[in-house]
């Protein structure tokens, strides 16, 4: 027996309930056109825009926005800032995608198997799972900046680190309720395999939560990047990351607010986008009103 | 389905609510019934400075907590400004750099016998008419057990250089004290400057001096009694009227603690604090800070070098020409122009300018990119591929550290890499945390590169033994602060020879040569001399900068608000212009 | 049920023994310590630092200084600070107030307002409201909190000069006018977040119930809508309330990191990124110590309530 998706065999996926309600669902399309412009002016920006993003000109420091050609001004080193910044977002969104696809796929696997098990294997799971929460993320963080060389595939494992126990919880609890339900112990009563119960059946169906927990843990990672790098133990110079451009725009709020505003623009956007995304998913997989 | 029960719910969640709540609340009525202070009415506003409200109080702003109040005990420069308010030594430095006589009658030298002619008997007059804070009055008897609680093998002493060839200490006299030398030590008429008198009757009968009562509750001789301290936000002085010196004039001095830079300056700048200490103001903001009504902001030099240290024992740097090369490649002017706003001046040694030892005449650094090239081609080093030189296998590149989140260093480093690169030298940038940065990588030279600011002096005391004698690598075995490995007999016979010798004119001699083969050596490269931002309110009259204390709050007995008479203080405040004044800031954060 | 506490007790236990072991290997890992301040310290020679890192028991083998930590704590001695030797628990108890106060203040403003966001928009789905609330939610969980904070200094501080810059009071005045003063900017940015997730939760949970079976027969049977919402909607929304509020309790230590570093409040947050700068191992295994313990109260909490208001999950 397959899962018991609501529209298992009926027509294209495209065309699927999923699907027409996500595109009906007007914020999530915002999200959606909002990081994809943001993706493809990061990817292509920083090959068209006049100026090197690394580029250090001790004459141009602090110009304000729109002068000559530095359309985002020009930072304390008088590099420009618009190629900083897409630069900075390849950083930042590459590292965030990838810490999120770690920590769900880390928090995914401990969540079912603890969800779907129970007993000793469940309790030892989730203890380990308050264990790493017990610590506070900063320690994690510094502890492991410091013993680590900072570099963005570092920052990316401190990040899921920090992350994939928020996963793993929400993944537990709809497991463990899911576990109840009519179809898993028809599923049980015809013999199917542990194994085969937890990724094929319950799965599937906790997929909703999961993708939407996803989607926030890397709204989520974005952030914590930024503080990272803010703080000084994320990306290192010269290579921009929206973080460290924050950071070092702190001290000249009041004489160039723009170094502070336009990443911190920057980061709301990308952070809003995956947002409305999540919120979008949330309601279009919401199969409760359709569950057979 | 049946209809879940409610009840508990509404119940559990206005618990949660409740507890909040009461929590909040009733944890602010308590401590303002527990922690409401005199609070004076404010009187009249002089220049219509808020810093004034507060009647006969100063604030210092610190950027990091003092947290050490026995002056014996380890610490850092930051409880100095405590010590120098609630402490006095035997002996003071002034601005000037001469030592003047505190708790002594007068500075022991050869010529009033203090010192005998081989350096090795000390005697010293005490002056008969100081207490201590709880009445007590001050003798040799202190003295001589400051001395050696110092040595006490079980007392986490501070520095116990000097202090450890003293013997056979004798209380001749409450006001007479004699000791022995193991060895002539020139330097430790300075070290005394630093070395705060404790008291003999507090903690003779401790068992453990490390975890006394006095360690949270201070005793000292000084112009300030000990107060109260909220830990982790300030701590309060108050004015002790039988001081024996000069004031002081003022009822409260407060040292509060805010831990990040820019928000104490904004302070500052809302009058919130009324001085600004360690860190000081970031260059970045002297130009606005220049303008402010009401303040007076003055650069005042420092006594630490911010110089590029080399690791000597990597095979790039055992060349001279690869050291030459870097160090004409490096733009001063540029950097301290453009990024740190022409606050600091170029310098050329470790020695800062405002010390006698300081020479002048040695060569200057030029800028020449051209000729930086030249020397590493004729040297061998070949541009490999991808534009690095390369000579014998090993490539031109190496790691550049420092403090991270230090936001003018990292911009220096990014723009030295840059200029670098075109010379085809490859540098990258790994900075690491404070804690890190500074322990073992640093001390056991286990860095590439780094950038730091040190002071190089110990208590302005021209011996940097510790730094450049062969004998003070930690690395090799040795013991001393030589992180970058240098080695040159004819620099370890100067300093042993400096170090005993107790002429000026002969010494200075002695480190000039030292100043000399330094920079032709270049173990490390200057970029240049620090010079602090200093800030304050303009209703505190009677502040001086002194370049050869750590602290700007070394005489917080001369300072006073506004329009009160000036009494018999020195001089004022210093106006404009580059004063003297010795802050071992050692790092930005 | 006893044999429910009896193995949550002993979980607990096992819990807390390996937080402490991995916190202290972790902490001894990181370079540095409480030395390494004295570096750049021209007098202090090597002998001076072997000398006092020896006088401070860091030479022991690190299982003998765990067990000597582990010992005196379960006889009550949390130790002292390296920095001012005072008792670790003081210190963690006086940081505790600032940081209570501050989270305090931002979850009522974040409870409050939240609540009645999330509920009415879920009971008036897709209104004007709802949209406007939902955008603003999200919007407001994107912008990073210490950005919020230093504008918010920035506009009512340094420009307005309405609000103090940072601080918890002003020396000398430590009126309840005060604090609260200096509480306003503070726990507002931290609210913010908050605020917004607890909307969100709130709309989720209430919508969750509200098209429930049982729901919808009550209202077929004719009770008036209030009635409905606050007896049944209200009370089984608190489900993920209160789990949520359980997984909230140990972002005490952190939660307001922050927002303490932009408007140097000081919390705990503080002194837990100060304790770990100096190296201060004392205070620092205290705090993991509490944080450990605030999870376990926090779990418990969340568990127990699930437990009581829904019979149908077991507790194994």
């Amino acid at each position: 027996m397959t899962a018991l998706a609501a529209n298992a065999g009926q027509g294209r996926w495209w065309q699927s309930r999923t699907v027409r309600r996500f595109t009906n669902h007007r914020l999530a399309l915002l999200g959606v056109t909002m990081i994809t412009l943001l993706t493809l002016a990061c990817v292509i920006g920083p090959y068209i825009l006049p100026h090197d993003a690394l580029y250090i000109d001790l004459h141009a420091r602090f110009l304000a926005p729109l002068t000559g050609d530095y359309y985002m001004g020009t930072d304390p080193l008088g590099r420009d800032i618009m190629a900083r910044l897409l630069m900075a977002g390849r950083v930042s969104l590459l590292v965030a995608f990838f810490a999120m696809l770690l920590s769900t796929l880390i928090g995914t696997l401990v969540g079912v198997i603890a969800g779907y098990r129970g007993g000793w294997t469940g309790v030892a799971l989730m203890r380990t799972v308050d264990g790493f929460l017990a610590f506070p993320s900063i320690f994690l963080l510094l502890a492991l900046a410091a013993a680590l060389k900072p570099s963005p595939a570092m920052v990316t494992v401190i990040i899921a680190v920090t992350s994939w126990m928020e996963v793993a919880r929400i993944v537990e609890a709809e497991v463990r309720s899911l576990r109840e339900r009519e179809f898993v112990q028809a599923g049980r009563m015809l013999g199917l395999s542990g194994v085969h119960i937890m990724f094929r059946e319950i799965l599937p169906n906790a997929m909703g939560p999961i993708i939407v927990a996803a989607t926030l843990t890397v709204a989520r990672a974005i952030l914590m990047e930024a503080y990272i790098s803010f703080l000084g133990y994320g990306i290192q110079p010269p290579l921009p990351s929206w973080g460290n451009m924050l950071g070092g725009a702190q001290q000249y709020l009041a004489t160039a607010p723009w170094l502070a505003i336009i990443p911190g623009v920057a980061i709301t956007m990308a952070v809003t986008s995956f947002n409305f995304i999540g919120d979008g998913l949330r309601d279009a997989l919401d199969v409760r009103d359709d569950r057979v | 389905m049946t209809e879940p029960s409610n009840s508990k719910p509404l119940y559990l969640r206005r618990d949660v609510l409740g507890v909040l709540a009461v929590g909040g609340a009733g944890g602010l009525l308590a401590y303002n019934l527990l922690g409401k202070s005199d609070s004076t009415p404010a009187p009249e506003n002089q220049n219509g400075q808020p810093s004034a409200k507060r009647s006969g109080e100063i604030v210092v702003g610190l950027s990091q907590e003092p947290t050490v109040f026995n002056p014996l005990m380890a610490h850092m420069e930051t409880d100095d400004g405590v010590h120098f308010s609630m402490f006095d030594p035997l002996v003071r430095m002034d601005p000037e750099g001469i030592i003047q006589p505190n708790l002594a009658i007068e500075v022991p030298s050869l010529e009033n016998g203090g010192i005998s002619e081989d350096g090795l008997n000390w005697r010293i007059r005490l002056r008969d008419d100081v207490r201590w804070h709880d009445g007590e009055p001050f003798t040799g008897e202190d003295v001589k057990f400051t001395l050696e609680l110092i040595t006490n093998p079980k007392f986490r002493a501070w520095r116990t250089a000097g202090h450890s060839l003293v013997r056979e200490i004798t209380v001749v006299s409450p006001t007479e004290i004699t000791w022995r030398m193991e060895k002539a030590f020139a330097p430790y008429l300075s070290f005394l400057t630093e070395t705060f008198m404790v008291p003999k009757h507090l903690l003779e009968n401790e068992a453990d001096p490390n975890a006394a009562a006095f360690n949270q509750v201070p005793v000292g001789t000084g112009a300030f009694k000990w107060g109260k301290r909220v830990p982790g936000d300030h701590l309060e002085l108050v004015a002790n009227p039988d001081y024996f010196g000069e004031g002081p004039y003022i009822k409260r001095l407060v040292f509060k603690y805010i831990p990040d830079i820019t928000v104490l300056y904004t302070q500052f700048k809302s009058g919130d604090i009324d001085l600004v200490g360690q860190v000081y103001i970031s260059p970045d903001n002297y130009e606005e800070a220049r303008k402010l009504r009401g303040k007076v902001v003055e650069p005042v030099l420092a006594s630490s070098v911010e110089a590029i240290h080399l690791n000597l024992e990597l095979p790039q740097f055992k060349d001279m020409a690869i050291r030459q090369a870097l160090y004409a490649a490096i733009d001063r002017k540029a950097i301290i122009e453009a990024l740190y706003h022409g606050v600091p001046s170029v310098t050329e040694t470790f020695m800062p300018q405002q010390s006698y030892y300081y020479n002048p005449d040695l060569p200057k650094q030029e800028f020449n990119l051209v000729r930086a090239r030249q020397i590493l081609d004729k040297a061998g080093w070949v541009p490999g591929d991808d534009g690095i030189r390369v000579k014998d296998g090993v490539r031109l590149s190496f790691a550049n550290s420092t403090t991270s989140g230090s936001h003018l260093r990292e911009m220096t480093q990014q723009y030295l890499q840059q200029t670098f690169r075109e010379i085809g030298a490859e540098m990258t940038i790994a900075n690491l945390p404070s804690a890190v940065m500074w322990g073992d990588f640093w001390m056991h030279s286990k860095f590439e590169t780094a950038i730091a600011g040190s002071t190089y002096l110990i208590g302005a005391d021209p011996d940097v033994t510790n730094r450049f004698h062969s004998r003070s690598i930690t690395a090799q075995g040795g013991s001393g602060s030589n992180n970058a490995q240098y080695a040159s007999a004819e620099v370890d016979a100067l300093l042993e020879k400096g170090s005993r010798i107790f002429d000026p004119e002969e010494r200075r001699a002695i480190y000039y040569r030292v100043q000399e083969i330094i920079r032709r050596d270049l173990p490390i490269l200057p970029l240049f001399q620090n010079t602090n931002v200093f800030g304050r309110s303009a209703t505190i009259k009677g502040f001086e900068a002194n370049s050869n204390t750590r602290t700007e709050s070394w005489h917080a007995a001369s300072w006073h608000l506004g329009n009160k008479p000036t009494g018999s203080q020195a001089g004022g405040y210093p106006s404009g212009g580059a004063e003297m004044a010795n802050q071992s800031s050692r790092t930005e954060g | 049920m006893s044999r429910f506490l009896l193995n949550r007790i002993s979980q607990i236990i096992v819990l807390l023994v390996i937080v402490s072991i991995i916190g202290f290997i972790i902490l001894n890992l990181i370079p540095g310590g409480p030395l390494a301040q004295y570096g750049l310290d021209p007098g202090m020679t090597q002998e001076d630092l072997d000398r006092l890192k020896e006088q401070l028991g860091l030479n022991r083998p690190l299982w003998v200084q765990y067990l000597d930590w582990a010992w005196r704590l379960l006889q009550g001695d949390w130790g002292n600070s390296f920095r001012d030797g005072a008792a670790v628990l003081d210190v963690i108890g006086r940081h505790l107030f600032a940081t209570l106060l501050l989270m305090g203040t931002s979850t009522a403003i974040a409870i409050a307002v939240g609540t009645w966001i999330g509920i009415r928009g879920a009971t008036h789905r897709y209104s004007t409201f709802d949209h406007l609330a939902t955008v603003g939610a999200m919007v407001a969980l994107s912008i990073p909190t210490f950005w919020f904070g230093l504008v918010g200094i920035y506009i009512f501080s340094l420009k307005l000069g309405w609000l103090p810059a940072g601080n918890m009071y002003s020396i000398g005045d430590q009126s309840v006018l005060d604090y609260l003063h200096h509480l306003i900017l503070p726990s507002i940015v931290l609210a913010l977040v908050h605020v917004a997730v607890w909307s969100r939760y709130m709309r989720t949970a209430t919508l969750d119930v509200i098209n429930q079976d049982f729901v919808k027969t009550a209202r077929a049977k004719g009770l008036s809508e209030r009635r409905i919402l606050m007896k049944h909607v209200v009370g089984n929304a608190l489900l993920p309330m209160i789990t949520l509020a359980g997984m909230q309790l140990p972002g005490i230590l952190t939660g307001a990191l922050v927002t303490e570093t932009v408007f140097t409040w000081p919390g705990m947050g503080r002194l837990f990124l100060d304790s770990i700068g100096y190296g201060d191992y004392p205070v620092v295994m205290g705090l993991l110590m509490f944080s450990a313990i605030l999870v376990i109260l926090g779990n418990l909490i969340a568990d127990i309530a699930v437990a009581m208001i829904d019979p149908r999950i077991r507790l194994s």
